[in-house]
């Protein structure tokens, strides 16, 4: 072949694939044909997806992926890439399906779809626990709040979250000073003094519980507003996606994810929601 | 202390005790060195140790950072994959570079303009943008790589650029003069390429290639991006997971320390090959 026609077809199967990410049932084949469902999931979320002692991925998340995994009767394998390569979408195949913890919002849905929610955790508002000043969401105006970069904490403090499906969120505040790092940084900063690097933190419920019982630092002002977590898969494969939605539904039916959740939070916070 | 002493002393700085021969009181010297390092080095670890570090847990997980263990998909992780990506990629780059070098001393314009063109880019661009399109933007394009061969596509691109000027630095720091000599005994091209020009050109680069390799070790951190497990990615996995952030910070540091020092060590034997002609002349080295 030609070096000009290599780059004729090269650009033709470009437009062809920006055209369309997914189309239908190619996931569903691929699953089906290869025996494997592809997990991705984040691998610094402790107790949803982290590393325990024995060096394996472990957690909530995970108990869900090995589930979903055994549901389908197919092998379950685990990647763990940085938060940024899976919510950008366009996945091309290398991922069947993305069990970690993502709350879907409306720029989220245009490159992403959400068949089923799995769990529901509020999002709270984390302090110092030397903070005097600060209540509830309204004593943040002019704070520095801390949240995980690219996190919906971040859109949420910039009056910019929407949740599909749920009701409209409140943002009783005025200007907020946000600071978006990597999670762990912001609570290590929180923890050097109220107000000294920042304010508060914005995080979630069982995260922040998890994290509470390891250091005493921190304690939690209020909860903000209820969070629902989605599995999300690349955009297009409706039958895929009604695969992954029926498989969550039997889980939850049967009484598996009541039993994951129970495991790890010592409470449901897996049944549906509205 | 002499001027001439204290030079002898700053331009041995950089490297490490036990290779610093040459000089009137070489015992002295050593000593004084390796009493300097001992010194510095108490110091960094009375820092760190007034931080309160968690040393169970720095014991616990060091197996895992070295990569002693595999990783659950049964591939080599920690600090052995690092390794074997920096290895790879270094051998990847150095073929670019000699080749981007020679194109960019070439007298044809579609070579110089091939190899100025990847060097602008490359070198213009930051590593963690490359490492990010790579793995994103070329399945747009129908070619899906793994996370291994995207990083050390990223890696052996990036630093090819700069190893490409550091190549060139050092072919066109050799005199003229040299070429013109051995041209004028009747020598044939390709011996004085090999014979004349390259063990001088190595002389040169030997430092600053050594400096690139050091810093590539590091930059293959940005790997980890890709959900690779190399030993940036379990200091971030394990210190997020169990909460002692600091803890696993400090020890993937140390164990990057130890792995550039061996590359230190390399660099001293490799420049004291090359340099053998110059000792004579500049006895002070």
């Amino acid at each position: 072949m030609s070096f000009l026609s290599k780059i004729a077809v090269m650009s033709l199967t470009l437009s062809l694939l920006t055209a369309q990410a997914a189309f239908a049932g190619a996931t569903l084949d691929r699953v089906n044909q290869t025996k494997v469902l592809h997990d991705v999931l984040v691998n610094d979320y402790p107790p949803f997806g982290f590393i325990d002692d024995n060096n394996q991925l472990a957690g909530f998340d995970v108990d869900v992926a090995k589930a979903v995994a055994e549901k389908l009767g197919v092998k379950l394998t685990l990647t763990a890439p940085g938060w940024e390569t899976i919510v950008g979408g366009k996945w091309q195949g290398r991922w069947d399906v993305c069990i970690c913890s993502m709350t879907p919002n409306t720029e989220r849905a245009k490159v992403l779809d959400f068949p089923a929610p799995y769990y529901s955790s509020p999002a709270v508002l984390v302090v110092n626990k030397d903070e005097k000043n600060i209540h509830s969401a309204a004593d943040l105006s002019n704070k520095k709040v801390g949240v995980g970069i690219g996190s919906s904490y971040e859109n949420y403090l910039n009056k910019t979250l929407v949740i599909p499906g749920a009701k409209p969120i409140v943002f009783p505040f005025s200007s907020v000073q946000i600071v978006p790092t990597d999670e762990s940084v912001a609570f290590q900063n929180l923890a050097l003094g109220a107000g000294t690097r920042l304010d508060a933190v914005v995080s979630d419920l069982a995260t922040a519980k998890a994290r509470i019982a390891k250091s005493n630092s921190f304690r939690i002002a209020a909860e903000l507003y209820a969070e629902p977590n989605w599995v999300a898969t690349d955009k297009g494969d409706a039958q895929w996606n009604k695969k992954v939605a029926d498989t969550i539904s039997a889980l939850r039916a049967d009484g598996t994810l009541a039993k994951i959740s129970q495991h790890w939070f010592g409470e449901d916070i897996t049944r549906a929601q509205q | 202390m002499s001027l001439p002493q204290l030079l002898t002393s700053d331009e041995e700085a950089d490297t490490l005790p036990g290779q610093t021969p040459f000089g009137q009181s070489r015992a002295g010297f050593h000593l004084r060195t390796g009493l300097t390092w001992a010194v510095l080095l108490t110091l960094l670890i009375g820092l760190f140790s007034r931080m309160g570090l968690d040393f169970g847990l720095i014991q616990q997980k060091l197996p895992f950072m070295l990569g002693l263990r595999l990783s659950p998909d049964g591939f080599i992780q920690g600090a052995a994959l690092t390794l074997v990506i920096t290895v790879i990629s270094m051998l990847f780059c150095t073929l670019l570079g000699i080749l981007t070098a020679a194109g960019r001393l070439s007298s044809s314009g579609i070579a110089f303009g091939c190899a100025t063109f990847y060097v602008s880019l490359f070198r213009g661009t930051p590593l963690l943008v490359q490492v990010l399109i790579i793995y994103l933007a070329l399945p747009q394009a129908g070619i899906v790589l793994g996370a291994f061969s995207s990083g050390i596509i990223a890696l052996s691109l990036n630093y090819g650029a700069y190893l490409a000027e550091t190549i060139r630095s050092g072919v066109i720091g050799v005199p003229r003069g040299q070429k013109e000599a051995a041209m004028a005994l009747g020598l044939p091209g390709r011996v004085i390429l090999t014979h004349v020009i390259a063990p001088q050109a190595l002389r040169i680069i030997v430092p600053p290639v050594s400096s690139l390799f050091i810093s590539m070790l590091k930059d293959s951190s940005l790997v980890s991006l890709m959900g690779l497990w190399e030993l940036n990615f379990l200091a971030q996995s394990y210190g997020r997971s169990t909460y002692h952030y600091m803890e696993m910070l400090a020890t993937a540091a140390v164990i990057y320390w130890i792995m550039s020092m061996a590359l230190e060590l390399l660099q001293g034997r490799l420049e004291r090959h090359y340099g053998q002609g110059y000792d004579q002349q500049h006895p002070q080295r």
